[in-house]
């Protein structure tokens, strides 16, 4: 099918806030407008997203992420690469979260608009280019390791490795809170959901906290929580974990969990647009919510070891552009953007194969949180998962702080086991799929 | 110019256009024109099933089952390419049979919603089991259909142009045979049964049995339909098939007007290119939603008999005999 349009989700994208108004106000076309800057020529590269539609949420905040990157490199001169200088210009391509759209938008980035590099939210999508990527090498990114396998040899997983970073925030919690001895789950029931349940199940066993009801699988099309929600606390348990649901469930989920009196620990992987969750709950309830992904205005971000360049300034005009759209993926893109950048220097080329090469040889990269390895053969047949720490946030006064920053190889060599067994269990290993 | 020679000249014409026209496309234009091939089969098989003036929201899972079956015969039997897409058309068409049985003890509203139902439970069937269907992540790596060598002419598959060749001669012959079918007694019994069932049924005709042949023959194109995408894409996933895909089937068979043959293949072709190709070119990237919604609400408005209406006052003519029935909207049946 190549079709989907407005029916699907308008109301998902409130989220947005903005939707509309935003793209007749500043993104009607998609790529960046040309600036006045000294390079002799311009790199391209792709942004194969889902830019309207349910899953939009992951892919409109990293282009208008990326767009202040390029505005800042390009205001500096642009990218001296092999002698000569580049601007970067972003190419977007919405491809509705739609195999069939992603392989027309794949086509057209490498064969029309002549991009170097495309990045994408991956899942689903991937699938439907990875044919290309086969016949062409092109470099692409996704933002979820679970595309990666012994096959994908132009694919890598550089800013985030979901899920697996979510054991950080369960390995602090039974840190600082070892009274929470029990925990419930729930989930929507997809690619999306079910590795994380699994990696939720091993970081829990690994802190020896006792499950108290199967994981919860609700279908994606739910949108009444009350009976999940109903049914997840009836043992009142000490620990409710939403798993990597989407913004959509994560809200109205909440908003039941308040709603029916819970007063225990809540663990998420994301709090997309959380300021509106505490608005419709309470500070007090919202207190000590932990999730894995922090506002860039937190000073625990100015440390030396941070990649990430100027994370305040970057989250404070982000703000000014795009008002109330902050969230996960909002730095996400742009700090892949910093590692294609460093290899493509490195590398002297913007080619492909010769960036790719750069920027895994040494089996090391500069991620957004600190230095880290190419690792994940283990997990996903391939070394191309840029895995090293993780910060843990949690929800103090209403605002998000960075509590923490765990190293995810640590807890994968002490628990690597437990969590390839409950991949298995779920059918995510590498070898499993499809 | 005399009528019957633009009658015969028109075939030959629109046959030279649709082969030269991937050439004057560029590569990501092409790719939604293989899309596009794909669901004009689909939206023409809808249509067939609307003779008999049921509206089913279950075809797009219907696709799916065509879908699904020829991947799973390819990678679970070595089945060739070719000949899976075959037995998916007929693993659809199976299905649909037994569906009917419940199904058509129902009508109208009914039969929609009892469609709808019927459909979700064959996709959530391939969520829940893994095994075969792949679970939530469905099927990746589905065999391509493989290159052709004849003579001079080389077939990569991988290139839109070609599969795009290879889709339009299957989609060519399969409309010929619904035309066909259309014009034969069969199908106007489907008229019969739909504007006049008991007058119909009065004189023998077992309505209950002509609903069913529709449904499993429109079926068995959805499924050869569903099977062309998936072998092109390589993956498929119950997402894929959801009703959301079904209200863009709806809307084409709406916004084209179903009361002559072209009518939904014109509401797909037209509203696929103002989605994918105009509104992108014009830089109307992440606005296409809400634009596509105005403009099918617009057509409903102002285009009540759908855009077959304009090519019928263009050409001066009346739908042709095989069409008796008045546009089939989903509001008359209500």
């Amino acid at each position: 099918m190549i079709a989907k349009f407005f029916q699907k989700g308008v109301s998902r994208r409130k989220f947005l806030g903005t939707t509309a108004s935003a793209a007749g106000l500043g993104l009607v076309g998609s790529t960046l407008p040309k600036r006045a800057f000294a390079a002799d020529k311009t790199v391209k590269v792709g942004f194969l997203a889902p830019l309207t539609g349910p899953v939009a949420a992951w892919g409109k905040p990293g282009l208008d992420g990326c767009e202040i990157w390029a505005e800042w490199v390009n205001d500096a001169g642009g990218l001296e690469i092999g002698g000569e200088t580049y601007a970067v210009e972003f190419v977007g391509y919405d491809n509705e979260y739609d195999p069939a759209k992603a392989r027309a938008g794949a086509t057209k980035l490498i064969r029309e608009d002549g991009v170097k590099f495309i990045m994408m939210l991956g899942g689903d999508t991937w699938a439907g280019v990875e044919r290309v990527a086969d016949q062409t090498g092109m470099l692409f990114s996704t933002l979820l390791p679970s595309d990666l396998g012994p096959e994908t040899t132009t694919l890598i997983a550089p800013a985030e490795v979901h899920p697996v970073y979510n054991v950080t925030g369960v390995e602090w919690m039974a840190e600082q809170h070892p009274d929470l001895k029990t925990a419930v789950i729930c989930a929507q029931d997809d690619a999306l959901g079910l590795p994380s349940v699994a990696t939720y199940l091993a970081a829990f066993e690994a802190a020896g906290i006792e499950m108290q009801q199967e994981p919860l699988l609700f279908d994606p099309a739910t949108t009444d929580f009350a009976p999940v929600v109903t049914k997840l606390i009836s043992d009142n348990p000490d620990i409710v974990c939403l798993d990597t649901c989407y913004a959509d469930y994560v809200h109205p989920i909440v908003e039941q969990l308040f709603q029916q009196g819970y007063e225990g620990q809540i663990i998420s992987c994301t709090a997309d647009f959380y300021d509106q969750m505490v608005e419709k709950t309470s500070k007090e309830f919202m207190e000590g919510f932990i999730f894995q992904f922090p506002d860039f205005d937190d000073p625990e971000l100015n440390k030396d070891f941070i990649n990430f360049k100027d994370p305040n300034k970057f989250f404070e005009v982000y703000n000014e552009r795009h008002p109330g759209e902050w969230g996960a993926v909002s730095w996400e893109y742009a700090s892949i953007m910093d590692l294609w950048a460093a290899a493509a220097q490195k590398a002297g080329s913007v080619e492909p194969d010769a960036v790719l090469e750069a920027m895994t040889a040494d089996g090391s990269g500069k991620h957004a949180f600190g230095d880290a390895d190419w690792w994940g053969e283990d997990l996903f047949g391939i070394d191309h998962a840029l895995v090293g720490n993780w910060p843990v946030v949690r929800i103090e006064d209403g605002k998000a702080r960075i509590m923490a920053y765990k190293s995810i190889p640590e807890w994968y060599d002490k628990h690597g086991e437990l969590l390839k067994k409950h991949m298995a269990d779920f059918g995510q290993m590498w070898n499993q799929r499809g | 110019m005399p009528r019957s020679l633009i009658h015969v000249l028109a075939w030959p014409l629109l046959g030279v256009f649709l082969i030269a026209l991937p050439h004057v496309l560029s590569f990501s234009q092409q790719e939604i024109l293989a899309y596009l091939v794909f669901n004009v089969l689909l939206v023409a098989s809808y249509r067939l099933l609307t003779l008999t003036g049921e509206w089913s929201l279950g075809h797009v899972v219907i696709m799916g089952v065509g879908a699904y079956g020829s991947a799973l015969y390819t990678k679970h039997f070595g089945v060739p390419v070719p000949v899976s897409m075959l037995l998916g058309a007929g693993t659809a068409a199976l299905i649909a049979m037994v569906l009917s049985y419940p199904l058509f003890r129902m009508k109208g509203f009914y039969f929609l919603i009892g469609s709808f139902a019927a459909g979700e439970i064959i996709r959530l069937l391939w969520k829940r089991y893994r095994e075969p269907f792949g679970g939530p992540k469905g099927l990746k790596r589905i065999d391509p259909m493989p290159d052709i060598d004849i003579g001079i002419w080389s077939f990569d598959f991988f290139e839109p142009v070609s599969y795009y060749y290879f889709a339009l001669a299957v989609v060519a012959v399969c409309l010929w045979i619904m035309w066909r079918i259309e014009r034969s007694p069969v199908g106007l019994t489907f008229h019969a049964v739909h504007w006049q069932d008991n007058l119909a049924e009065s004189a023998g005709v077992n309505v209950r049995a002509y609903r069913t042949l529709a449904f499993v023959i429109a079926s068995g194109f959805a499924g050869l339909s569903g099977a062309l995408m998936a072998h092109y894409i390589g993956t498929i996933n119950p997402t894929s098939f959801d009703v959301e895909q079904m209200v863009f089937v709806l809307t084409w068979a709406i916004v084209g007007g179903t009361a002559t043959f072209y009518g939904p293949i014109l509401g797909c072709v037209v509203l696929t290119i103002l989605n994918e190709i105009v509104l992108r070119e014009m830089g109307f990237e992440q606005m296409r939603p809400m634009i596509y919604g105005l403009v099918m609400i617009l057509s409903v408005l102002f285009l009540p008999k759908g855009l077959e209406s304009i090519v019928q006052r263009l050409v001066g003519r009346k739908p042709a005999p095989g069409a008796l029935a008045e546009p089939t909207r989903m509001e008359d049946r209500a």
